[in-house]
Order: C-alpha cells, then structure tokens, then sequence
C-alpha cells in the first residue's frame, strides 16, 4: 500500500509546493496593487491639493453635465457649499439665485467660452471660461474655471470716470477758444489786420487739434467702459463711405493726394449700425492712410460684397508699417517709429477706436502692409442674419 | 422779432452768442443757471431757449423737467448747448422735448444761429 501511496504524496507534496509558489506570486501581485494604488492616492492628493489651493474657482462637471467637483475659491466666489452643489445637473444649478446668470451664460451643454466677463452680483465680476477635459480620446466632462476681476474692474472704473471727468473739463475753456477766434477771424469783434488773421488762424488751428484729441480720449474712454454703440440701425454703408470720402476731397485737394473710392458690387445690401460710430471709424482709417502718405501719393477705398457680409478696404501708398510694430499696431496710444518720424501730432487712439467700432458691430479688421509700400486695411460688417446675435445685446 | 433767452453760466460763451445773436436782429434775455433761466422763461415769454446742462444751482435736464409741468412752458422749443453729448444724455434731452443738441466744441456762434434759424422755421 505504502508503495502505491507514494506517487500519491509525491504529486500532493508537489502541488503543495506549486501553490505555495502561486501564493507568494498572489501575494507579490497584491503587494505591487498596493504600492500602485498608493501612488495613485498620493498622485490623486497632489493633485486634489493644487485644484483646492488654485486660485481661481473651478468647477467640474462630468459627460452628463452633473457637477462632481467645486474647490474652496468657487466655494468662496459663489458663496455655496460644495456638499450643496454636488451631483446636481448643470440646469438645475439656476435654483441658487447666485448661479443663475453664470448657468445662463454657459449653456445647459456648457458651452465652450474663453474670459467672458460676467457680473454675478453687485462687486463681484468673474471672468468665465471653459475647458472640454479629455483622457486620451474619450471626452470625460468640462471644467468651468471662474477668474475674479473685480479689484481690475473697479480700478478701470475709477480711471475711466477720471479720465471722462477731465476730458470734459478741458472741453470748457476749448470751446470758449474755439468761439472766440472763430468770431475774431469772422470779423464779427471788429477788423482785424491781415497778419493778425494769420496768427489767430492758426491759433484756431492748434485749438481744433486739441480739441481732436480730446475727443479721441473720450471716445476711447466711452469704450472701455463698454456703452458705446447706441441704437444701432438699418442703413446703406456705401452712402456713409461715400459721405465720409466727399469730405475729405473737399480738404485734402491741396496735398495732391488723389482719393477714389470704388464700390464693387452692385446693390450692397444695408447694414445694422451705429452710424454715428461708423463714421468715426472710417474717418480715422481715411485720416491714417493721407496722414502717412506722402505726396503725390494714392488713396483707393474699395467696397465688396463678401460672404456674409460687406468688406471694407482702404489701400494706400504710404509710408507702410514695419514687421517687427506690426503687432502692437492696434494697441491704445501706439505709433510706429516710421510714423512717429514723420509727424507727431497722433494721438495713438485711432486704430484701436476704430476696432472697437467694428468689433462692435460683430464684425473684423486687419491690415497687409510692408515697410516702405504701403498698407492694406480692410474690415468686414455683417448683414442679414449674421447680425441676428448682435441685435440681441442691444 | 423773436425773443431768446440764453441759458448759460460760462461767460465768454453768453456774451459771443448774445452779440451775435443781437446783431442779426434778436431779442436777447440770459439767464446764468436753471432757476434765474425758470424765472425768465415764465415772465419774458421767449419763442426759443438756448439752454446748457451743467450749471450751478439748477442744471439744464432739471430745467426741463420743471418746463414740461408748466402748459405754457413746454411748448417753447429748446435747443441744448453743451460740452458734454453722451447717447445716454442725448436721450433724456430727447425725452423732455429738446429739438436739438449742439455740441460746443462741435459748432461756433455762426452755426449755432443757422440752427436756430431751422427751428424758428
């Protein structure tokens, strides 16, 4: 019996030993899990750790647009606590009054958006963003990153109320000069020499261009403080150019400047504006092209039909932008050395007005230009429902 | 011949417009804020106002404000004359009946008085 037991316990013992093999591999295993798992949590922590100390608020939804996360700034920002928050669907955030304006503006797919400002509530201006989160390929939620401007805000309101306060205060004596010399020249205060004209002419002169740059200061002023377009209406665009370029032939004759202005296609259709605005923005394009021209030189204004829209464009053989300003060349009171060359007496303000007048009005702006052969700006206006969502703001 | 009444608290300003204004052959009345121009409009009976806004005592808005509950006083014509020109200011003018509004820097006496001129009309 021992004999036929033997090869019994020989296979026994040696599975025994096989599976005490499997089992330190098992435990082996386990082990490496735990460590893995560890790492992870510590990952997850560090992680966890930097989103609670951002300094921006954040919330996080996932695919189903249900809110998993909300870290101590937006807990803060939104004066809610995140327990109250969770779980909950984007829609059904609008219950608490302090999130209904944000759930609006973010759409109940949230919406993709980059610093929209957004006044939740008195003294408090967010600047809103989102961001699509994606692991590997597969979508997993959005994040809604909540920036307080507010102190910023704040700050440009005071500088922009100074600024408007002093402009206005200046317009005052301007005005009591301008009448003056204006009844002076007129004769109207009594004959006066004709070398005597000659000083108070320009006199008069020197005044209207302070005067111009004043107006340039508070144009820009109103825009920052973000009520500039005003009651905007259907109107012909073609015959606002065409108004805006006679103006100028009446002027501008004596520089031997020659200005043509060429309407491309037939039967423009009208465009919603502020025509006030528009004009203000077509006369600093025209002044900049006859400014940093020299003479004889050649200004061309063309005006298309594009898809969408109306394309404005302005070419002329001046003296150009150089490559490295180009960028800046929007910016508030920048003037390229090429120009700054040539004359001094810009304010700086005219291009960036007149972006914010057509961006404004929904539409685009930008230039081709080399050094030395001139430049090409050109802006497009919106027409038919294009300029459905702009009519909404106003 | 038809009565003006000026309202304005800058000087310079009162005195070119009544000189001009009287040369053409008006009848001149000033006023140097709200209350003396709500005191003149009531006993000289003026046919136009030349009214500023910001001025001492009564600005020009609250001027208006008081002309339109007045029967008489609401239907005398206003044209405002102003450094300032705001949309928004130029709506409330609007609403409370001001024929037009002449920004200072804008415009000289000469072309002041061709406005006048238009709404006597």
């Amino acid at each position: 019996m021992e004999n036929r037991k033997a090869p019994k316990t020989q296979v026994l013992e040696e599975r025994a030993k096989e599976l005490e093999k499997s089992q330190a591999a098992l435990m082996n295993i386990l082990e490496d899990v735990k460590e893995a798992q560890e790492s992870a949590e510590e990952e997850r922590n560090k992680t966890l750790a930097v989103i609670n100390n951002f300094s921006d608020g954040i919330l996080f939804f996932d695919k189903n647009q249900r809110i998993i996360l909300a870290n101590p700034q937006a807990e803060f920002i939104l004066g809610i606590k995140s327990s109250d928050l969770m779980e909950k669907l984007i829609g059904e955030l609008k219950a608490f009054p302090s999130l209904s304006s944000l759930v609006d503006l973010v759409g109940a797919e949230i919406k993709n958006l980059s610093r929209k400002e957004i006044e939740l509530k008195k003294d408090l201006v967010l600047e809103v963003s989102t961001v699509r989160v994606k692991n590997k390929e597969e979508e997993i939620g959005s994040l809604i990153i909540l920036h307080d401007v507010t102190r910023e805000k704040r700050i440009e309101m005071m500088k922009t109320e100074f600024v408007s306060l002093v402009a206005h205060q200046l317009r005052t004596p301007l005005s009591a000069i301008k009448w003056t010399l204006k009844m002076l020249l007129d004769g109207d205060l009594g004959q006066i020499s004709n070398e005597q004209k000659e000083f108070v002419e320009k006199t008069y002169r020197s005044n209207e261009r302070m005067i111009g740059l004043i107006n340039d200061l508070l144009d820009a002023t109103r825009i920052e403080e973000g009520r500039y377009l005003f009651k905007p209406q259907l109107a012909s665009f073609e015959d606002l150019v065409k108004s805006v370029v006679e103006a100028y032939k009446d002027n501008f004759s004596n520089k031997k400047i020659d200005i043509k202005f060429t309407v491309l296609d037939k039967k423009l259709p009208g465009v919603m504006m502020d025509a006030e605005k528009l004009r203000l923005a077509v006369q600093n394009l025209i002044d900049n092209a006859l400014r940093y021209t020299l003479s004889p030189g050649k200004v061309e204004i063309f005006l298309r039909r594009k898809e969408g829209g109306i394309e404005f464009q302005i070419k002329d053989s001046g003296v150009g932008i150089p490559q490295d300003q180009q960028e800046r060349i929007f910016t508030k009171f920048f003037r390229a050395a090429n120009v700054l060359r040539l004359d001094t007496e810009g304010s700086g303000l005219g291009l960036f007005i007149a972006q914010n007048i057509v961006e404004a009005h929904n539409g685009k702006i930008w230039f081709e230009s080399k050094e030395g052969q001139g430049a090409s700006f050109y802006f497009t206006l919106p027409v038919g429902e294009e300029f459905g969502d702009f009519l909404k703001k106003f | 011949m038809l009565k003006i009444l000026i309202v304005e608290d800058e000087e310079i300003l009162l005195n070119l417009l009544q000189k001009k204004l009287i040369e053409i052959g008006y009848d001149i009345v000033s006023a140097r804020d709200g209350v003396e121009g709500l005191e003149k409009a009531r006993s000289q009976n003026p046919g136009l106002i030349l009214l500023d806004i910001i001025m001492p005592k009564m600005g020009g808005f609250e001027m208006m404000e008081e002309m339109q509950k007045d029967r008489n006083l609401k239907k005398i014509p206003v044209i405002i004359i102003s450094n300032s020109g705001q949309p928004l200011e130029l709506d409330r003018a609007k609403s409370l009946g001001a024929k037009d509004w002449l920004v200072k820097t804008e415009f000289d006496p000469k072309e002041v008085i061709e406005k006048v001129r238009k709404i006597i009309k």
